[in-house]
C-alpha cells in the first residue's frame, strides 16, 4: 500500500515522549477528581439516601413495634380484668352461700328454740293446770258427792282415801290416753 | 458529510481516499519538540477529559437526594460499574477497596472512545497507544502489589505458574507460559485490545464515509447508488463503533478486576 | 495490457495473514463464550465464577488475535 504506512507500522506500538507524558498527566488528573472529587461526593449522597430510607423504615418498625406494646398491655389489662371479675364474681357467689346457709342455720336453731321454749311452757301449763284441775275436781267431786251421800260422808278421813284413789285412776287413766 | 469526518481527508478524484494508519500517527501541532508536544489525537484526550471533569464535576457539585433525570444516569452508570463489574467478579468485601479505580478506568475509557463518533473529534482519544498502556500499567501495579500483599509474591507466583492436577512433563511448558501471561501478556492485550478496536472502529468508519463522499460527490451520477449503501454502512457502523466504545471500556474494566482478583487467594 | 500486468495482485500480504491468524481466536473466543452461557443456563447459581473465568479464557485466546496485529506490522 502507501509508503508511508509501510516506513511507520511498527510506530503505531512504540509510544512518543509527548503521549506518555501527556497520557500520564490525563490518567492522574482523570484519576484525582474520581477518587477525591466525583465518587466521595456521589458516595455520600448515597450514604445519605440510604441512612434516610433506613431512618424511615427503623421509625416505622418503632412505631409498629410501640402499637404492638400497647395493644399487649391493653389484652393483658383486658385479661387480667376478667380474671378479677370472675374472682369477684366467684367470692360474691361464696359469699351468698355463705349467707345464705347461715341464715338458714340461725333459722333453724331459733326455730328449735322456739319450739322447745313452747313444749318447755306447754308441760309447766299443763302441770299447771294438772295441779289446779286436781284441787278444783277434788273438791268438786267432794261436793258432788257430799250432796249425794249426805252426811255419812262427812268424815274428813274417808273422803280424802276416796279422792287420792279416784285422782289415781284419773292420772292413770290420763296417762294411757297421752300414750 | 464532509464535516462529518474532516480533518483526516484529502479530496481525490481517481478514487475514494482510504484511511491509513498515518490517521493514528498525526504531525505534532502544538508546542513541537519540547516533551509537551501535541498532535491531534493528544489535543482530542486534553479537550475530553476537561468535558469530562467539567460535565461530571458540576454533575458531582450538584448532586442533590433526589436526583434529577440526568443525575440519575450517572448515578446508574456508578451502580451499574460497582454492582456489575467489580462486585459481581470480587466480592463486595475485596470489591471496596477498587471501586474508585475501576470506576475511573470504566467512565475515562467509555468516554474518551465515544470521542471516535462525535463529530469534528472523529478520533478516539484512546487511539494511541500510551493512554490503553497507562491503564494496563495501572492494573498491573494493582494486581502485583495486591498480590504482595495479599499472599506474598511467591506464593502468589507459585499458584499461577503451576496450576493444579499438571502432570510434571508439561510444567516445563506450562511454567514460562503462565510466567509470561503474568507479566507480558496481561498487560499487552488490555493494551493491545482496546488499542486495536479504536484503530479499526476508526480505520472502518472512516471508509465508509470517505466511499460515500467520493461515489456521493466526485463519481458520476451512475455511482450514486454505492454511495446510499456506504452512507447507511456508515450510519450503521456509528452505531456499532457506540457499542463497541461501551463494550471495550467494559471489557478492560471486568478483565483489570479478574486480574487483580486472580491475585487474592482462594477462597 | 499483457498478462502479467492482468494476473498482477497489488496489496498486502499480511492482511491475508491477519485473516489467517483471526480464525483461531474467533474460533476459540466463540466456545468460550458459548460455554460460559451453556454452564450458566444449566447452573445459574454459578454464573458470577463462571463468568470469571469465562473473562479470564477470553483474555488469554483474544490475546493470539491481538498479536496478529502486531505481528503484520512487526515481521514486514
Amino acid at each position: 500500500m502507501e509508503t508511508l504506512a509501510e516506513t511507520s507500522g511498527i510506530a503505531l506500538f512504540i509510544p512518543k515522549v509527548y503521549d506518555i507524558v501527556w497520557s500520564l498527566i490525563i490518567l492522574v488528573v482523570v484519576a484525582v477528581f474520581f477518587y477525591k472529587f466525583f465518587l466521595p461526593k456521589f458516595q455520600s449522597v448515597f450514604d445519605e439516601r440510604t441512612a434516610k430510607i433506613e431512618g424511615g423504615i427503623a421509625k416505622a418498625q418503632k412505631d409498629q413495634e410501640a402499637a404492638r406494646a400497647a395493644k399487649e398491655q391493653y389484652e393483658a389489662q383486658l385479661s387480667n380484668a376478667r380474671v378479677e371479675a370472675s374472682k369477684i364474681r366467684d367470692d360474691a357467689r361464696a359469699e351468698a352461700s355463705h349467707i345464705v346457709a347461715d341464715a338458714r342455720s340461725r333459722a333453724e336453731s331459733e326455730a328449735a328454740q322456739i319450739t322447745a321454749n313452747a313444749q318447755r311452757s306447754l308441760a309447766s301449763q299443763q302441770q299447771q293446770a294438772l295441779v289446779s284441775l286436781k284441787g278444783e275436781v277434788g273438791a268438786l267431786a267432794t261436793a258432788l258427792a257430799g250432796k249425794i251421800l249426805g252426811a255419812k260422808l262427812e268424815d274428813p278421813g274417808v273422803q280424802s282415801s276416796m279422792i287420792d284413789s279416784m285422782i289415781d285412776d284419773l292420772d292413770s287413766g290420763a296417762k294411757t290416753a297421752a300414750k | 458529510m464532509t464535516d462529518v469526518f474532516g480533518a483526516g481527508l484529502v479530496l481525490a478524484a481517481s478514487g475514494p481516499e482510504i484511511p491509513t494508519i498515518d490517521d493514528f500517527l498525526p504531525p505534532e501541532i502544538l508546542f513541537q519538540g519540547t516533551p509537551f508536544a501535541m498532535n491531534r489525537i493528544v489535543l482530542v484526550r486534553v479537550v475530553m477529559t476537561v468535558v469530562i471533569l467539567l460535565v461530571l464535576g458540576i454533575t458531582a457539585a450538584r448532586a442533590k437526594l433526589v436526583p434529577g433525570r440526568w443525575q440519575g444516569f450517572v448515578e446508574w452508570g456508578i451502580e451499574y460499574v460497582r454492582d456489575k463489574i467489580v462486585y459481581e467478579v470480587m466480592g463486595e468485601v475485596r470489591g471496596k477497596r477498587y471501586v474508585p479505580m475501576i470506576t475511573t478506568m470504566f467512565f475515562t475509557i467509555l468516554l474518551f472512545n465515544l470521542c471516535g463518533i462525535i463529530p469534528g473529534m472523529n478520533i478516539a482519544a484512546t487511539a494511541t497507544v500510551m493512554m490503553p498502556l497507562a491503564f494496563a500499567l495501572w492494573t498491573f501495579v494493582q494486581y502485583w502489589r495486591a498480590a504482595t500483599r495479599e499472599q506474598g509474591l511467591l506464593t502468589f507466583l507459585k499458584h499461577e505458574c503451576v496450576p493444579q492436577g499438571v502432570p510434571p512433563v508439561m510444567l516445563i511448558l506450562v511454567i514460562p507460559i503462565q510466567l509470561l501471561d503474568v507479566v507480558v501478556i496481561r498487560p499487552l492485550s488490555l493494551t493491545v485490545r482496546l488499542f486495536a478496536n479504536m484503530m479499526a472502529g476508526h480505520i472502518i468508519l472512516a471508509l465508509c464515509l470517505s466511499a460515500t463522499q467520493f461515489f456521493l460527490i466526485e463519481a458520476h451520477n451512475a455511482m450514486a447508488a454505492f454511495g446510499a449503501i456506504t452512507l447507511i454502512a456508515g450510519f450503521v457502523m456509528t452505531l456499532f463503533e457506540a457499542f463497541v466504545a461501551y463494550l471495550q471500556a467494559f471489557i478492560f474494566a471486568t478483565l483489570s478486576t479478574v486480574y487483580i482478583n486472580l491475585s487474592y487467594p482462594e477462597d | 495490457m499483457d498478462l502479467i500486468t492482468l494476473a498482477e495482485v497489488s496489496g498486502n500480504l499480511s492482511a491475508i495473514g491477519y485473516g489467517l491468524a483471526a480464525i483461531g481466536p474467533g474460533i476459540g473466543v466463540g466456545i468460550v463464550f458459548g460455554k460460559a452461557i451453556e454452564s450458566t443456563a444449566r447452573q445459574p447459581e454459578l454464573g458470577g465464577r463462571i463468568q470469571t473465568l469465562m473473562w479470564i479464557g477470553f483474555g488469554v485466546i483474544e490475546f493470539l488475535a491481538l498479536l496478529g496485529i502486531v505481528a503484520g506490522f512487526l515481521f514486514r
